[in-house]
């Protein structure tokens, strides 16, 4: 056999970086000696004979790479490797390699292997590498997981505050003053004894009557709950809600080293966003809070460079401008003085659905108990000029169709909504229909929840089994379809000659929003957000299980690879949009983005079948 | 079980009346391999590119054999031979790109049956819609050896089709097609085609369609075969 005759084989092995550098005779000769396996999702794991390492070239499916502790270490797809380790190290093999989807895998013999390396230092330098790579990476998967994987010393604070045995309570309270902390160390000859906390000069000094001249030593806990700086912060947690503690002094070989309080750990997880909207609430000016405004983009790459769900990330920014537009309207209302109703502050798209990612526009309306007068009028004009203009400073620019508060249209009574909604619901006109279909996503940031639930709960009676609606929202929603052609391939949007990628936002997210706000619509659901609309669907068992849990993971993963590609643009300076290119992701992750786009193909099948009764 | 023993019974009365030794060790050599696993059967993946469709009149242009051991294809063991005819390859030339010039390292067609028949002892044969490669065989074997011959083969279409009537999927032309087979798995698309590419693409179709029918179980080689 000449291996010539091996051409797609002998092609597709020539194209992976490292073979891509052996002399033609080299690669047939490497070509010649693989054999093939197929490895089915059924048996869960591919079995790795340790008498017997290969290299394992994935030509198709998708596998993980987990060390014996079960840690994340690699994630492959078409064209990646596994099993070098142990051929590089002679060690026996120790790492799981899991079957996530089936797949065709070349192996190759470790005498061909040593041969190719003998053969091409690129060869061998490459496969070196790798190893110490993957070494290195069980750090990066690592990062989700921060309370269970992250140690205590990371969090806990240095150099505790400590006083001897014998000091007075008095003594105790003037350091914790100055250091301005909660607790403090008791030391008796170098050694930690107790520990005494707020509570335990509230509780057995101040109510027993004591004066402050009563020893530490009788005021103390004793022989509190400690850990070691190593121990991790998940340990820490759990004593702490064992024995309903705050503090937990961390020692080693019997030394006071650190402090650990639940509100370092609360600080650890999620302390950017809370601090940043304790921030905001502060501000008593609008100078003040643009001024604060200016650290969100910093909140959403730290975000996502924590690798954080998109889901998340959504929730987060928009609770951030939920807060801004609250103390905008609380810092306006101290200049108007009291609103001469009671009002909702509306928001609408994607701040209502809580998946704002960077660059918002506004989109707002403003919701009144009653018709106003003319002075009432008059003080909301003011009032929602100011908010808007507010935002506008600090970054969330004016909607470009003039859906804001600011614009009388939208600055309606309760029954002036209702009737706005009706006209949609009941005369639904396509074009009409594709310009109202983010008012459906509604949710109020500011005012009364009767006010509002009286407002939603008569537009989701209408909307709910209201066929001829269903049928135009679900037509408006069929317009755009996934980036997918013939045999899976991607389409990319072009702009004269220059390509310009796969538009993730309108082609993927938009798509399953639409989705998911007809099912919502459809059964009168009140939650506005894609992937809590999606859960209460599968709850009623209105989506099947499968269906809802392949729609969600794709709304998460599209969502989540346009944050990264949002992010990558901005780390390099490019103007931020939501095209992907393609050819900057790897075979693994192309082939999900796949996959993700053929979930939103189906799922638009299914409501088209469901709501407009045609294939 | 019954199948199993019908099938024994015909190999051992088909090895009685053959009169070549080979022939013998090849039907005793098939009964044995009744009795194993799948995954211990030792198979040959194979593909035949012909001059036409019909056994009596057109010939064999080319043979190409992946042996498959313990679930793997071997390609250390791949071979590709290429058989003389007689006349010109004439129009199949643009399907299967052989031209008369590369039959000049080609054998003739007894020494091919020989060395068919010696590489198949003591293996199950594997195809891609098997009753017409089978019957060319046949046909070159009967010719050589002067006697009825009958192959066994586990036929991957038989095994799709199978597959799709049970999930009652109306089948559409050409979904029994290897290519279209193969991307119901997600195996690769393989451009080129030659009798010995097809052989190794068979050969993977087989383990993708094994792994599906056992999900992880044991599956007899007489489930493959029915």
């Amino acid at each position: 056999m000449d291996a010539s005759e091996l051409q797609p084989i002998t092609d597709f092995i020539q194209g992976l970086v490292p073979f891509d550098t052996l002399s033609s005779s080299t690669l047939d000769l490497c070509c010649k000696s693989l054999s093939v396996g197929y490895y089915s999702k059924a048996s869960a794991f591919v079995p790795l004979d340790e008498t017997d390492p290969q290299l394992y070239i994935v030509r198709s499916g998708a596998f993980e790479v987990r060390n014996d502790d079960g840690e994340l270490l690699d994630r492959l797809g078409e064209g990646d490797y596994f099993g070098f380790p142990s051929l590089l190290s002679g060690e026996k093999v120790s790492n799981r390699v899991r079957i996530l989807e089936d797949g065709l895998v070349y192996h190759l013999d470790p005498d061909t292997f040593d041969y190719l390396r003998v053969e091409s230092r690129q060869f061998d330098r490459f496969f070196n590498r790798a190893f110490a790579k993957r070494l290195r990476h069980q750090a990066r998967f690592k990062a989700k997981e921060l309370t269970t994987t992250s140690r205590v010393s990371s969090l806990m604070s240095n150099n505790p505050l400590i006083i001897d045995i014998n000091a007075c309570v008095r003594d105790a309270a003037k350091k914790m003053r100055e250091a301005r902390v909660s607790s403090v160390l008791v030391i008796d000859n170098h050694k930690l004894c107790g520990i005494l906390t707020d509570r335990d000069l509230r509780n057995r000094v101040l109510a027993e009557g004591q004066d402050g001249s009563l020893p530490v030593h009788q005021a103390m806990t004793t022989q509190p709950k400690v850990l070691s700086s190593n121990a991790l912060v998940f340990e820490a947690m759990l004593l702490m809600s064992e024995h309903g503690i705050h503090h937990l002094p961390i020692v080693d070989d019997e030394r006071a080293v650190g402090v650990l309080t639940s509100t370092d750990i609360l600080r650890g997880q999620s302390s950017q966003p809370l601090l940043l909207i304790g921030e905001i609430e502060r501000q008593n000016s609008l100078d003040s809070l643009i001024s604060v405004s200016k650290q969100i983009p910093l909140l959403l790459q730290n975000l996502i460079s924590a690798d954080a769900r998109a889901e998340e990330i959504g929730r987060v920014l928009t609770s951030v401008t939920d807060a801004l537009t609250r103390r905008l309207i609380i810092l306006n209302q101290k200049l108007l003085g009291e609103a001469p109703m009671a009002f909702c502050w509306l928001a609408f798209g994607s701040q209502g659905r809580q998946d704002q990612a960077a660059c918002s526009d506004q989109d707002n309306g403003l919701l009144l108990a009653h018709e106003p007068d003319e002075a009432a009028s008059g003080y909301f004009e003011a009032l929602t000029k100011a908010v808007c203009s507010g935002l506008d400073k600090c970054g969330y620019i004016y909607c470009p169709g003039d859906i804001m508060a600011q614009n009388p249209k939208w600055r309606l009574s309760l029954s002036q909504w209702q009737n706005r909604f009706a006209s949609w619901v009941n005369t639904p006109e396509p074009k009409a229909l594709m310009h109202a279909s983010i008012f459906f996503d509604m949710r109020s940031v500011f005012g009364p929840a009767s006010l509002f639930d009286s407002l939603q709960d008569k537009v989701l009676a209408e909307t709910k089994d209201n066929d001829i609606f269903l049928a135009g929202m679900t037509n408006n929603s069929l317009v755009e379809s996934p980036p997918l052609g013939f045999f899976k391939k991607f389409v990319l949007e072009r702009d004269g000659s220059e390509v310009k990628g796969i538009d993730l936002k309108h082609k993927g997210n938009a798509l399953i929003n639409d989705i998911a706000r007809v099912y919502a619509l459809s059964a009168g659901i009140k939650e506005v957000n894609t992937a809590k609309r999606i859960r209460v669907l599968m709850e009623k068992d209105i989506i099947n299980r499968k269906d809802a849990l392949n729609l969600a993971d794709a709304h998460e993963f599209i969502a989540h690879m346009r944050l990264s590609n949002q992010g990558y643009q901005h780390t390099h300076t490019m103007p931020i949009s939501n095209y992907l290119q393609p050819k900057h992701l790897s075979s693994l992750v192309r082939h999900q983005l796949r996959d993700a786009f053929k979930v939103v193909h189906d799922a638009q099948s299914g409501i088209k079948l469901k709501f407009t009764r045609s294939f | 079980m019954l199948s199993r023993y019908l099938l024994k019974s015909k190999l051992c009365w088909r090895a009685f009346r053959a009169e070549e030794q080979a022939l013998k060790t090849y039907y005793h050599g098939q009964q044995s391999l009744l009795d194993l696993d799948v995954e211990r059967v030792p198979m040959l993946a194979i593909d035949l590119e012909m001059t036409g469709l019909d056994a009596q009149f057109d010939q064999i242009l080319s043979i190409g054999i992946v042996p498959i051991e313990e679930g793997r294809l071997i390609l250390s063991k791949a071979e590709h031979k290429l058989v003389k005819i007689e006349g010109s390859v004439g129009q199949s030339a643009t399907i299967h790109g052989i031209l008369d010039h590369h039959l000049n390292r080609a054998v003739s067609p007894e020494e091919a049956m020989s060395w068919f028949l010696e590489r198949c002892q003591g293996q199950m044969l594997v195809a891609h819609h098997s009753p017409l490669d089978l019957a060319f065989l046949q046909k070159g074997l009967s010719t050589h050896f002067r006697q009825g011959v009958t192959l066994m083969a586990i036929d991957t279409l038989a095994i799709e089709k199978r597959r799709l009537m049970r999930q009652h999927e109306v089948l559409k032309e050409g979904a029994l097609r290897l290519g279209a087979s193969r991307a119901r798995y997600g195996l690769p698309v393989y451009a080129a085609h030659n009798a010995l590419i097809d052989a190794i693409a068979c050969g993977e179709l087989l383990l993708a369609q094994i792994s599906a029918i056992g999900q992880g179980e044991r599956v007899k080689l007489t489930e493959l075969l029915a």
